[in-house]
């Protein structure tokens, strides 16, 4: 396992396609640290605008499963891969999971912490370590449940059965699916479109979609003034309105 | 005091409120916005009415934002202040005690799509074209879409359409759930009357109280729900 996982990185369009290489022989804690290095090394850097996350079609951050951890070794995983997921989920800038194959286990879990998923016919998704007696930690069931709906995300998580792509569509789990071999093409498409918008409007809401999801609406509606307001100090807010009107394409900076 | 951006009628039960704010859009200027709370308050404040129907129909669109053009000069303050009186608008929606039908008649783009979700149930048509553009302009909506639109469609969902800033059609909003029904252009607005004097038959205080119960079980633990849900229909079914 590499210390920093396989990315390549379009400098044009500052687009980061990062290529997770899992396995049924990699260590959680592993793949973890990895993850981490790598999402701490694009949230400060500036020339990346958008992150696409991959992974071979064997399946997307597969990893070894871990019988026989004691108390605080479980503990210690799971507060570890949750800072983790948190930590992508705060990336601060656009951040698609890109789905060939299988995703399972820490795999859903990564890809739940995107943005949101895009997938290929092909792609499955599912919990299947209930039958080891081992269920998500790192934010898996929350996430999930919160995406598809408390029944569909018991129905997975209990029964453990892989859902397939038409499915995944159907519950919300996955925005578009494409064709097996213009997946990972219509993602890039799809980024460099997004990446077109503002990255400050676009970090901005963000965050705020993820602070008001979870509270009531009117503290919710008033973190959404004070971010609206802040949107009107921005140099992406002038050049956003002043191209619209002048009937040009906007440049934004981000700033 | 009569009104510049919208008129009002009165049918069968059913009180229309029709955005013509003068031009192709619809736009939430300031004065459309405080014409649409009066509005709201006048038809509320008449007992004959049961259900309200918000549209711009016969135009071309629902409702968009605010202008663009006096939006750019917004300091952050302005933009506040804005977003306070869109936002207390919405809140003036939500909690009126009439089911408040959203007749999607075209364009429902940025305020306009948060217009349409603060209303009860929303009916489109088939052409309908419904975004949330403000990326593309360099800005997040002020209009409490942030955290409705995620709450109806799902986060991921949500997070697409506020990044890509396009719109999405009839279909696809009825797909993630953003709309509730979809109608022929030929027979949209037959359908929409028929639907609002239906449910306007029914008896006001059974509308209202459920309507006042959905809302409180989104924000609500179900054990409290529930028991919101105990007193008011023990007052409301025993006047039967």
């Amino acid at each position: 396992m590499p210390d920093r996982l396989c990315s390549i990185q379009s400098k044009d369009s500052g687009l980061a396609v990062v290529s997770i290489p899992g396995g049924a022989s990699i260590p959680k804690r592993q793949l973890l640290e990895t993850l981490q290095r790598q999402i701490s090394s694009f949230a400060g850097n500036l020339t990346i605008r958008g992150v696409l996350l991959t992974g071979p079609p064997e399946g997307f951050c597969g990893s070894a499963t871990e019988r026989g951890s004691v108390p605080y070794e479980a503990a210690a995983l799971s507060e570890m891969g949750q800072q983790v997921m948190f930590g992508l989920e705060k990336i601060g800038k656009p951040c698609i999971a890109v789905i060939s194959g299988e995703c399972s286990g820490l795999g859903l879990e990564v890809a739940l912490a995107c943005d949101f998923i895009v997938a290929s016919h092909e792609a499955t998704f599912g919990f299947p370590s209930i039958a080891d007696g081992l269920i998500p930690c790192c934010g898996g069931t929350q996430r999930l449940a919160r995406l598809v709906g408390k029944s569909k995300a018991k129905e997975m998580i209990f029964s453990g059965e892989m859902i397939d792509a038409g499915e995944a569509l159907r519950c919300r789990l996955v925005n578009r699916l494409y064709k097996g071999d213009e997946l990972l093409a219509k993602a890039r498409e799809l980024m460099e479109h997004i990446c077109s918008r503002s990255p400050h409007a676009i970090r901005v809401g963000g965050d705020v979609v993820n602070a008001g999801y979870d509270i009531d609406l009117q503290t919710a509606c008033m973190l959404e003034r004070n971010a609206f307001a802040l949107c009107f100090s921005s140099l992406d807010q002038r050049e956003g309105m002043q191209a619209f009107l002048e009937k040009r394409q906007p440049k934004f900076t981000g700033e | 005091m009569p009104y510049k951006k919208l008129s009002i009628q009165v049918t069968n039960r059913v009180g229309y409120i029709l955005l013509d704010a003068g031009s192709r859009f619809n736009k939430l200027s300031i004065t459309t916005i405080r014409e649409l709370k009066r509005a709201f308050a006048q038809l509320e404040s008449d007992p004959s009415v049961h259900v309200i129907v918000l549209s711009g129909y016969p135009g071309e669109s629902f409702a968009v934002g605010a202008d663009i053009g006096q939006m750019v000069h917004f300091s952050p303050a302005d933009a506040f202040h804005f977003s306070e009186l869109g936002q207390s608008l919405f809140e003036q929606i939500e909690c009126c005690s009439r089911p408040v039908i959203g007749a999607l008649n075209g364009i429902a783009m940025g305020g306009g799509c948060d217009l349409a979700m603060s209303c009860d149930i929303r009916i489109a048509v088939e052409t309908l074209q419904i975004a949330h553009p403000g990326a593309r302009l360099g800005i997040i909506t002020g209009f409490c879409g942030t955290r409705k639109l995620p709450r109806m469609v799902g986060k991921n969902m949500a997070r697409e359409i506020f990044m890509t800033s396009d719109p999405y059609s009839a279909g696809e909003a009825l797909r993630m759930g953003l709309v509730d029904r979809v109608c022929g252009m030929d027979v949209f607005w037959q359908e929409v009357v028929g639907f609002a004097e239906r449910v306007a038959s029914y008896p006001l205080a059974a509308l209202s109280a459920s309507k006042r119960l959905l809302n409180a079980a989104e924000d609500t633990d179900l054990r409290t729900g529930c028991l919101l849900e105990r007193e008011a229909s023990t007052h409301i079914n025993s006047l039967i």
